[in-house]
């Protein structure tokens, strides 16, 4: 009981801090699933983000099935799930029609720049964070920045999901 | 203000089960969530169903993207609200998770074995290292989107700060630059309401 209100509330932090969601979430589950909580090693982490990338649906639903279904079966991933959507579904249920009114607000705007920056000082915090226990060796290193020159140079016309599956097969022949 | 009446804007009713469907199958064969969604999202309800309009569908999208969470889920529950009030607000959210919940559990529940497998675990390898250089892409995209300005470079720092030497809790960082940004956006304006008023 204790081990699933801890998931819950783990989860509900991540929820409350994936601001756009999607690759913002990386930081905040290795931060509190790998790091605070040591539910998981950072290896089985990274597998799971490749699944969550390469599956449909939104990563941190992805992650949270995952991660509350390793730690305490069914129960637990189901309680994951509910505690990384229940932040946001909260906030529009409450104050839905507020948010309506003042989406188009000058303070509203202020604050939401701030947090977009927020965002980015994760990012950049996740690529510091993430490369670092993901990148082991030369070799680590030149896949990894293949795959973000990829990106960069072909301006998005790559669809990431074609990106992490080629960088994959690369990994076969390199790395068994 | 829990009384907001269900804005139906269409006359003709659409069911549950029939929300529900739609968006389990957007949910089902959309990879990735947010952006990516919503572009399928936008094929399914605006054009192909007719159920809601471009704009309400945009000024929805602008609302998911203001409050933290998974962008496909907000907006799901945004427009499940609009076309049946509040049970198909929650009827759209289930539709849109409940496909990603079932494949993930399905492989946590067959697939984990395998992943042991050297083969696999190579190429589970790989693709981390992708998303790796993803990660840095966003940061990189993101960046160059926003850090245009000393002050936005300040807020950036304080978060990173936040993170790495006060050890804070990445989300309190998210949420502190949040603050930090509304205080010195504000100044911002005020300086250039003074300024126009002499």
């Amino acid at each position: 009981m204790r081990l699933l209100f801890r998931l819950f509330k783990s989860f509900m932090l991540i929820g409350i801090g994936a601001y756009g969601g999607g690759l913002v979430t990386i930081p905040l589950i290795q931060h509190e699933i790998v790091g605070t909580r040591g539910w998981l090693l950072f290896d089985e982490m990274a597998s799971l983000l490749a699944i969550a990338q390469m599956t449909p649906g939104p990563i941190a639903v992805n992650a949270a099935t995952f991660v509350g279904f390793r730690v305490s079966g069914l129960a637990g991933a189901a309680v994951a799930t509910l505690g990384v959507i229940l932040p946001s579904l909260s906030i529009l249920f409450c104050a839905g029609p507020l948010l309506d009114r003042f989406k188009n607000n000058k303070h509203v705007a202020f604050f939401r720049e701030g947090l977009q920056i927020g965002v980015l000082s994760l990012l950049f915090y996740a690529t510091w964070s993430y490369g670092c226990m993901a990148v082991g060796s030369v070799i680590d290193f030149l896949l990894a920045a293949g795959a973000f020159l990829t990106l960069i140079l072909s301006e998005g016309k790559f669809h990431p999901i074609i990106v992490i599956l080629i960088c994959g097969v690369l990994g076969i022949f390199l790395f068994s | 203000m829990m009384s907001d009446k269900p804005q139906v804007v269409n006359e003709k009713k659409i069911t549950l089960p029939e929300i529900f469907w739609a968006y389990f199958k957007v949910g089902l064969f959309t990879l990735g969530g947010g952006f990516a969604m919503a572009a399928i999202l936008r094929h399914e309800l605006v054009l192909k169903r007719e159920w809601i309009s471009d704009y309400e569908f945009m000024s929805e999208m602008s609302t998911a993207t203001l409050i933290p969470g998974a962008v496909a889920v907000n907006m799901a529950f945004l427009q499940g609200r609009r076309m049946r009030g509040k049970s198909g607000a929650f009827t759209a959210s289930a539709g849109v998770t409940l496909p990603s919940f079932l494949i993930i559990l399905l492989i946590a529940l067959f697939a984990i074995p395998y992943f042991q497998h050297p083969r696999v675990k190579a190429f589970l390898k790989g693709c981390s290292l992708a998303i790796a250089g993803q990660i840095a892409f966003a940061g990189f995209i993101f960046g160059r989107k926003h850090l245009r300005s000393i002050r936005n470079f300040f807020i950036c720092a304080a978060g990173l700060i936040m993170i790495l030497v006060l050890k804070a809790h990445p989300a309190l960082a998210v949420l502190t630059a949040g603050f930090l940004g509304y205080i010195l956006c504000w100044q911002r304006d005020k300086k250039e309401v003074l300024k126009k008023e002499g």
